[in-house]
């Protein structure tokens, strides 16, 4: 019970280093989802016809090499938030 | 015959297997292993209850006909997954702490637990669910016609009947595993545990075929892609709407299918593991995904032309002569279709039972058999036959569309229907302001749309919808086309039921929503729902359980007494055989300790103080009702006793008053007594002896002789008066006077008391002061009482005032209804502790001047009464005030 955000009450307005950070990788896993769905919505733009077309072999890497990035990086924020109180995940410091 | 066999009997190997893994998971349940059991990796193995055998072999079929289409229907659960930190572990909390048990339970108890919510959610599901259970019957007996092809082939007949019987044995499977208990969380750990070992036999299926096909076939990864860059793949080819819609389709069928939401939220264990989850599961999927291409592309190569590209999963291998892989990648295939009519018809049999059978049951149910066993085997007689009547309905289904390509296209159109219940999840999860009609206004009109311009041309043009609606419109409105509502067409016809169905549902919603004014139940749940985090903040269930005796310690400390609440934690401490003062909060202790809080506090506030801090349950409207009610008892029994002791207390005053009263009054009593005894004795010790002088002496002059018998005489009468004074009062007393009416004035009653007393025997003087106008006023009363009276008060302030030159001033006053006669001196007055004494028989003001025996007042009080008026003391400016009322009747009557 040393730390600001275990204590009830009014949140604090500014946290200490360590709170900080677990507040942006709280923030990096909501993006995550935004990211990877850009990352495959990008195959609508690609031409269809003509040149510059895009082989189906580099589409289907590219897919799937963006899945195992999303998945990494998944992995990772789920490692960092692990030990992450339960707390409410709402406030905006 | 002799491959068909062999399947069969693989078959029901397998199927016995499953029945092993599940009895020997749940046996292990009950033993309390539950650790392993329930384990991340189980819970994400479980998840894969989205892949059924319509992604299994549907995959490969959609890639050799779409192309790249199919992984729109993987990318979008992987999208929900990776949104596990803001939607899914909400969800899930939610789930947990509403106790929710089903989709549709969500959504009621979202919206006031509404019930028609829930049954119209239900009839969604079951709506959308059918047709996807017939689906997997069609795989399953497919994937068996394959094999029988090799041989003899296999008739409709016997394609029925085996459909028949798979039905038939994943309803038992169900029944048998899924109602073993009916735990109010709905976990079924033997269900769960045989579905992650079939994830896992459908994934290594699928990888195996995919590895043989890439590395066996076409001989490694390049050559693999090269050989999709030189087929029909060819180059990138994606409808762009159905890759977006699609990519939004899955995502929300992923949410909102029953299977799926059973798995995801019903059967969670513990919020973590949905940390490993989150990327474990994307990893199936992306595997399960991973060779489609390859083994779609080698099966349009290898195969001849029209064969069936939804079965090449299986016929790869087969026409390869690659028997064991066949086998294998069929009971893949197996699994995948068996896992989902389990579980499937377990959520739906949830639903159905809850929000359909059992309040038509209680509805109906005759009152008074309202035992709680009762109830229970009648629930889960109705799930048992919900479940049955699910597999059976999905069998029908099968059966009636024959198979087919309409089948085929099933899952998206199911997809499609059940997304329309995500805005109303996820508005009731978000948006405080989502209310229940809102969300059923949405569901409905997403549902009608569907219905009208997807579910039901599904079925095939001019089968129920006439062809003359498709031609026309509906009421032969151009604009209400089934494939071209508001005139655009040319939409693929999914996209075009998706786009319109989930604009009209998320508008309806909204606005509804906007519009109406929600219940306090709803407020209530919506505020639980959107601040799931800030609500059960206490709830650590990530961490340990000692925070949570420390804090039930302080609160039993506050309400029992620091003394009993230790003696009892150490009790719980010691059966459980913990070390140190603290118990584990385990189920028993909480209820003995919710017992022990509720004969102090009431048992509703007890239990809802004990919910807030294990955070185990939320605390619903009827808990606060119950507390409400419970602390009003309380307030008002409290007020009843704060009553009774005012009471007690004034009238402890009133007998402490009284009791001083009666020990002045003995006191008086006593002194009068040795007074009276004086006043007796002083004149008979004085007859005596005259008397005795009288008879003993012989000479005695005719003057002494006359004066000593006057004395006597004297004397004598003085005792006569005083026992006249006695026998009076006591005559008065007893109401036994006659009373001798007559008329005359006033002022003749007050100069005959005043010629009378006014002159004392020892000659004082008391000059009176009288208005003699005033006094014309006509009595008819006894008037020599009334003298008596007067002359009494007269004779008073003679006797008492202290003044030295004394004077008595007698006003008369008139009104309405009374006469009012005072008699005021100049004197100092009564003291005020004797005021309340002196009209008591026996008492005088002060003995020192004692001339009359404490009887005057007394008989004066006592005859005013009688003549129907009073005396009293009236506390003045200066000197005695006595007020003589006579009743106006009395002085009227006389007129």
């Amino acid at each position: 019970m040393t730390r600001a955000t275990d204590r009830p009450g009014l949140p604090t307005v500014f946290h200490e280093r360590r709170t900080y950070r677990k507040r942006r990788v709280m923030d990096a896993a909501r993006v995550t989802p935004v990211l990877a769905l850009i990352l495959w919505i990008i195959p609508m733009i690609w031409p269809q016809e003509g040149d510059g077309s895009v082989s189906s072999a580099t589409a289907l890497i590219y897919i799937f090499f963006v899945w195992a990035g999303i998945i990494l990086l998944t992995w990772g924020l789920s490692r960092l938030l692990a030990d992450v109180p339960d707390e409410s995940s709402d406030s905006e410091t | 015959m002799s491959t068909l066999n062999l399947l069969v009997a693989v078959c029901i190997a397998y199927v016995l297997f499953l029945f092993f893994v599940a009895f020997a998971a749940d046996r292990l349940a009950l033993q309390g292993k539950k650790a392993w059991l329930r384990s991340p990796l189980i819970y994400t193995l479980s998840l894969s209850i989205y892949c059924t055998a319509w992604t299994f072999y549907g995959a490969v079929g959609s890639a050799a006909r779409n192309g790249f289409e199919y992984l729109t229907i993987y990318l979008g659960p992987t999208l929900v997954m990776i949104s596990w930190w803001w939607l899914l572990r909400k969800l899930i909390r939610i789930g947990r702490t509403q106790k929710i048990t089903s989709i549709a339970d969500l959504i009621s108890s979202r919206y006031g637990k509404s019930s028609l919510l829930a049954a119209g959610v239900t009839i969604l599901a079951v709506i959308g669910t059918t047709p996807y259970i017939a689906l997997q019957l069609q795989s399953v007996t497919l994937s068996f016609s394959v094999f029988a092809a090799q041989s003899d082939g296999l008739a409709a007949q016997d394609q029925a009947q085996l459909a028949f019987w798979l039905s038939m044995g994943l309803a038992l499977f169900t029944v048998l595993f899924g109602t073993r208990n009916l735990d109010a969380k709905e976990r079924h750990d033997g269900v769960v545990m045989a579905i992650a070992v079939e994830a896992v036999v459908k994934l290594i299926a699928l990888l195996s075929v995919g590895i043989f096909v890439v590395w066996g076939v076409s001989g490694g990864l390049s050559e693999a892609l090269n050989r999709i860059d030189a087929s029909e793949f060819g180059e990138w080819h994606t409808d762009r709407s159905r890759w977006a819609g699609l990519i939004f389709l899955s995502a929300a069928a992923f949410l909102c299918l029953p299977r799926t939401f059973q798995v995801l939220v019903v059967e969670n264990d513990d919020e973590s593991h949905l940390r490993t989850a989150s990327w474990a599961f994307p990893l199936y999927l992306c595997l399960i995904s991973l060779f489609v291409v390859p083994i779609a592309v080698v099966g349009l190569d290898i195969m001849p032309d029209g064969s069936n590209p939804d079965l090449f999963v299986l016929t790869v291998p087969l026409a390869l002569g690659e028997n064991g892989l066949a086998m294998l990648s069929f009971l893949g295939g197996f699994s995948s279709a068996t896992s989902m009519v389990i579980v499937a018809a377990i959520a739906l049999s949830t639903m159905v039972s809850n929000h359909i059978v059992m309040p038509i049951w209680l509805q109906l149910r005759p009152r008074g058999a309202s035992v709680s066993g009762d109830v229970r085997a009648a629930v889960l007689l109705a799930r048992r036959l919900s479940i049955v009547g699910v597999v059976m309905l999905g069998y029908l289904y099968f059966r009636l569309s024959s198979g087919g390509e309409a089948l085929a296209s099933i899952g998206l159109v199911a997809f499609c229907g059940l997304a329309q219940v995500l805005p109303a999840m996820l508005g009731g999860m978000f948006w405080r302001g989502a209310t229940r009609m809102g969300a059923f206004a949405g569901l409905t009109a997403g549902f009608a749309i569907w219905l009208y311009t997807l579910y039901l041309p599904s079925f095939g043009v001019g089968t129920i919808l006439p062809m003359a609606i498709i031609d026309n419109g509906l009421f032969g409105l151009e604009w209400l086309k089934p494939n071209a509502l508001f005139g655009i067409a040319g939409l693929d016809q999914l996209m075009h039921a998706l786009l319109w169905s989930m604009l009209f549902n998320v508008m309806a919603f909204a606005w509804v929503s906007l519009i109406t004014f929600p219940s306090p139940l709803e407020r209530l749940q919506a505020a639980q729902f959107v601040n799931i985090f800030e609500r059960s903040a206490n709830a650590r269930s990530w961490s340990g359980g000692t925070a949570q005796a420390e804090e039930l310690m302080v609160m039993a400390q506050r309400i029992l007494g620091a003394g009993e609440a230790q003696a009892l934690f150490q009790r719980h401490a010691r059966r459980q055989g913990t070390r140190g003062d603290l118990p584990a909060p385990t189920p028993d202790f909480l209820e003995a300790l919710e017992r022990e809080l509720g004969s102090s506090v009431g048992a509703a506030t007890a239990h809802a103080m004990v919910g807030q801090i294990t955070g185990g349950m939320a605390i619903s409207v009827e808990d606060l009702m119950a507390v409400a009610d419970e602390t009003a008892q309380m307030l008002e029994y409290s007020a009843r006793l704060k009553e009774q002791s005012e009471e007690l207390s004034r009238t402890a005053l009133e007998l402490r008053n009284a009791n001083q009263k009666l020990t002045r009054l003995s006191i008086q009593k006593d002194a009068f007594l040795s007074q009276i005894s004086h006043e007796l004795r002083t004149p008979m010790t004085s007859i005596r002896a005259f008397s005795e002088i009288l008879r003993d002496t012989d000479q005695m002059n005719p003057e002494d002789q006359s004066r000593y018998a006057s004395i006597i005489h004297d004397e004598a009468q003085r005792l006569t008066r005083l026992l006249d004074d006695l026998l009076d009062l006591s005559v008065v007393e007893n109401g036994q006077v006659n009373l001798n009416l007559r008329e005359g004035t006033l002022r003749d009653a007050l100069d005959r008391a005043v010629s009378s007393a006014a002159i004392g025997e020892d000659g004082v003087q008391l000059k009176i002061e009288r208005d003699a106008a005033k006094e014309e006023i006509l009595l008819h009363t006894d008037l020599d009482r009334l003298s008596q009276v007067f002359i009494n008060l007269i004779a008073n302030a003679r006797k008492y005032c202290d003044a030295k030159a004394p004077k008595l001033v007698i006003r008369v006053m008139q009104d309405a209804d009374r006469v009012v006669i005072d008699f005021q001196d100049n004197g100092s007055g009564i003291a005020p502790d004797a005021v309340d004494m002196i009209f008591e028989k026996f008492a005088r003001v002060s003995d020192q001047k004692a001339g009359g025996a404490g009887l005057g007042l007394a008989i004066c009080r006592q005859v005013m009464t009688r003549l129907g008026g009073s005396v009293d003391y009236v506390p003045a400016s200066r000197g005695a005030n006595f007020r003589v009322v006579l009743p106006y009747r009395t002085a009227l009557a006389a007129q």
